[in-house]
């Protein structure tokens, strides 16, 4: 082992984790956001040590607890609303109420972000929004989510998804194969890479409020956060006054680049510049029998990269990768990924005991830090969980108090319905 | 009372942003990410912010200026590398030479951040890793991107970092896409793991770079520390891929490839419309329901293969919902379905209005709504070198500390003299003596 492997691998031992400072700590944020865009957003935030309070409506919650992937709930809860909030505080308060309205804006003011996705204007509709909160915290980041921002034509009336920034921003109509429809990506992405973009403008934000302990409205619509990753597709429209057109699995900037078909799956060759290139060229070559016939062209085409991975397997393409000098990678899905070790020893597949759930594994962090790391220290809870801890003990509500805002329905707990509810006794 | 769509408006215009303040001004970041478009981004999204990002290229130019589709070239660089260069300073460095590293490691002692793409192993072996400059360094943040990640059993294999490589790693191609034919005959082309048509993976990985940073940042206000941050290209698209492991964990089941359906909710489609393709999205009951009226079918309400999520989602239903939504939308445009769902659901609040569309645009389709030029997400900008070009704009509206776009790009070392004369006070002869020697 290198040098700087082994210093690699101490200060990033998982084991280690635990007993080093979170980044975040101390950092409060209020997320009343539904679904993904918002939530994932504070998720991301939470994950690195921010204590976020996710404020639910009351017996239903969040309508993404009822998204379960071909219907299945496992202990009365989604697996695909589980991955979406980790280390929350669940609190559920009927905030079209007065004194809804009032216990949020209690939490706000002893907050440093509010984290929302509702269309765009209604929190300032319900007396809730950014002009109103910052009366009362002028330090307070409020980033507000949205499919088409805060104000602009689109901005009214349109409701917005995953697959609506997926659809407007051109990202479909460049994914898929020439000749075929566009391609909507089978996962969320319109709303991860929003959310992301959002949780980075927030720490961008609180860099600015230390020096000048001032907030600010942060507007980030989805389909602009899908625009502004289409690499050079407006550049190239702007040059040639034309569509980049679809080009399936084929990198064409850097051919023949793309995902190929092998004898066991599928693998994905990369060849950046002129030394993998060769790379590839020997293996290719070496792999035909003989020259390659007149007029075939070049020994690159994707066609004949095709041919040599068609008869190997992802093992053999690996290894003559790493024989040859270009650079290879297997195509994976979630059970390689669920059983790898590589990414358990990462946390990048993450072994978490909920005090509530038991074991249940999950994405980790992606960035490692080696002196601050994010950690993940409990999954989703039903909706009200942690009433009595955030209104007792940061609102210092009595027990009173709260059982008279509960029989007025201001805030509320889960319904006994899968997907709200805590695991039901067998 | 204060009108908060105009308000929010006159405070987050794209277009008022320059006499505002940035929110990382002074902020000195090192770029060491030759061929790694990735980098770049991460590079970007901070010098949006207000940091000041030295490009540090090998003489001759960045690898990357070279990615030319269409072999569109503009003074020998090519339209990706543009497409990213923005708000930086460029400087010429080799790194093979003695002398260079001696000039890498200065510069690294005064910067706040290194970003980089090279091997983390080699540059400690060349004494220019975070081990080494952090001795004399200990506020720098040190950001390293990669494939597989800086430890764990795979961190040794030998590739070069690219967007294919993460994106087939992340999962994602293997859920995108049309799943293989059934019975007989060999699949189409089509009928695979489907990569994203743009460079995803490098972007997300350039997004998770700066926020790492950025979250290293924040700890190094309160402790004076800095440290070592790791990011894998793979595991960034990974964290993206929605339920992968609680899947698998819970279920044991694996996300499969299902075309344009979606297994956990549906509708959630694209369907076909007179002028092309429109998303179409109405999940949960209430917007189920609305749908339905929308269309004309709402007894289809009642009908037990579309009566509750559960049922919607099985895949021959998906199938059937599909063809009936398309007898319906084949002669519409999007645009007047896109009316169609906003004149009845303006009636509706709550779950009942989540009837969700919007038209899959070409590029060029995007670039014609004039919502967007509006919104300042598209700008188009002279740059005296490389001509007037197209780019997308910061997306993020911000009230108090907006990002903004200020350059283009410059051609290689055109910032040489400004940083090493300025910031390291070489004189102009040792500039040019270590340009004749090649170290620059």
């Amino acid at each position: 082992m290198s040098g700087f492997q082994a210093f690699a691998e101490n200060a990033f031992s998982l084991p280690g984790i635990s007993a080093k400072p979170e980044v975040l700590k101390g950092i409060r944020v209020i997320e009343l956001a539904t679904r993904i865009f918002g939530p994932v957003t504070s998720d991301y935030l939470g994950e690195f040590g921010a204590e976020v309070i996710k404020v639910e409506l009351p017996l239903r919650g969040d309508l993404m607890r009822y998204v379960a992937p071909e219907g299945f709930f496992w202990k009365e809860v989604s697996p695909a609303f589980l991955s979406l909030n980790r280390n929350k505080l669940h609190v559920a308060i009927d905030v079209r109420l007065p004194e809804g309205k009032d216990l949020f804006t209690r939490l706000a003011e002893k907050a440093d972000v509010v984290v929302e996705n509702l269309r765009a204007g209604t929190m300032d509709e319900w007396g809730i929004g950014y002009l109103q909160l910052r009366e009362r915290n002028p330090g307070l980041i409020y980033a507000a989510n949205s499919g088409f921002g805060q104000w602009g034509p689109y901005s009214q009336g349109r409701a917005s998804y995953d697959a609506t920034a997926q659809a407007v921003s051109g990202f479909s109509a460049i994914t898929g194969f020439p000749g075929r429809p566009p391609v909507k990506a089978g996962f969320w992405v319109g709303d991860y890479t929003g959310a992301l973009f959002s949780a980075v403008a927030i720490l961008s934000a609180l860099a600015a409020r230390r020096r000048t302990g001032e907030g600010q409205l942060i507007d980030i619509s989805q389909a602009e956060a899908m625009i502004r990753t289409l690499d050079w597709t407006w550049i190239h429209a702007g040059k040639t006054g034309k569509d980049r057109e679809r080009a399936g699995n084929l990198d064409v900037v850097l051919p023949p680049s793309g995902i190929y078909r092998c004898a066991d799956g599928f693998v994905a060759l990369s060849a950046r510049d002129g030394e993998e290139r060769a790379g590839l060229r020997k293996a290719v070559g070496a792999a035909s029998s003989g020259p390659a016939p007149a007029g075939e062209g070049d020994p690159l085409s994707p066609e004949r990269v095709a041919g040599f991975a068609a008869s190997r397997t992802r093992a053999q393409i690996l290894r003559a990768s790493e024989e040859a000098g270009f650079s290879a990678a297997p195509v994976v899905g979630g059970r390689e990924q669920y059983h790898d070790p590589h990414l358990r020893a990462r946390g990048t597949v993450w072994e978490l005991d909920d005090p509530l759930y038991g074991r249940i594994d999950e994405y980790g962090p992606v960035p490692k830090l080696s002196e601050s790391p994010g950690r993940m220290k409990w999954t989703a809870k039903p909706v009200g969980y942690h009433n009595e801890q955030v209104f007792g003990g940061l609102l210092d509500l009595s027990a009173e108090e709260m059982e008279n805002l509960a029989r007025k329905k201001v805030i509320g707990k889960w319904a006994e319905v899968p997907g709200a509810r805590p695991p039901q006794d067998d | 009372m204060i009108d908060f769509t105009g308000w929010a408006r006159s405070a987050t215009d794209p277009g008022q942003a320059n006499g505002k303040p940035e929110a990382l001004p002074g902020l000195r970041v090192l770029e060491v990410c030759p061929g790694h478009f990735g980098g770049m981004v991460a590079a970007s999204i901070l010098s949006e912010f207000g940091a000041d990002v030295i490009k540090v290229e090998p003489p001759g130019g960045d690898p990357s200026r070279k990615y030319a589709p269409e072999g569109i070239a503009i003074g020998g660089t090519g339209l990706p590398f543009l497409s990213e260069a923005r708000n930086r300073r460029f400087v010429t460095l080799s790194l093979v030479s003695g002398e260079g590293r001696g000039l890498f490691r200065r510069m690294a002692l005064g910067a706040d951040m290194i970003l980089t793409s090279e091997d983390a192993a080699r540059l400690e072996e060349m004494g220019l890793g975070y081990e080494s400059l952090s001795v004399e360094n200990p506020g720098l943040i040190f950001l390293a991107l990669s494939t597989y990640g800086s430890f764990g059993p795979n961190a040794r294999r030998r590739v070069k970092d690219a967007d294919i490589l993460c994106q087939a790693l992340s999962g994602a191609p293997y859920i995108v896409g049309e799943p293989e034919r059934d019975g007989s005959g060999p699949p189409g082309p089509h009928q695979a793991p489907t990569r994203l048509g743009n460079w995803h993976a490098w972007f997300v990985e350039g997004l998770w770079g700066a926020f790492g940073v950025l979250a290293a940042l924040h700890f190094r206000a309160e402790t004076g520390k800095g440290q070592f941050v790791d990011v894998s290209g793979a595991e960034g698209l990974m964290k993206f891929v929605d339920y992968n492991i609680t899947w698998m964990h819970t279920a044991g089941k694996e996300r499969q490839r299902t075309g344009n359906f979606d297994p956990a909710v549906f509708p959630y489609t694209y369907i076909r419309c007179k002028d092309g393709h429109t998303f179409i999205a109405a999940y949960n009951d209430e917007a189920f329901e609305s749908l339905m009226t929308i269309v004309g079918r709402p007894g289809l309400t009642r009908d037990p293969r579309f009566s509750t999520p559960a049922a919607r989602v099985r895949m021959e239903n998906e199938k059937a919902l599909l063809s009936i939504l398309e007898e319906w939308s084949g002669n519409l445009t999007a645009d007047e379905i896109l009316r169609a769902v906003e004149d009845y659901t303006t009636k509706k609040s709550g779950p009942g209005a989540a009837v969700v569309t919007g038209r899959v645009n070409r590029p060029l389709e995007t670039l014609a709504e004039t919502n967007w030029w509006e919104r300042g997400c598209f700008a188009r900008v002279a740059d005296p070198v490389y001509g007037d070009l197209l780019l997308a704009a910061p997306p993020w509206k911000m009230s108090g500390t907006p990002a903004r776009l200020k350059s283009v790009c410059r051609p290689p070392g055109a910032d040489n003299k400004d940083v090493y004369c300025g910031l390291l006070g070489l004189s102009a002869a040792e500039l040019d003596a270590l340009s004749e020697r090649g170290v620059i």
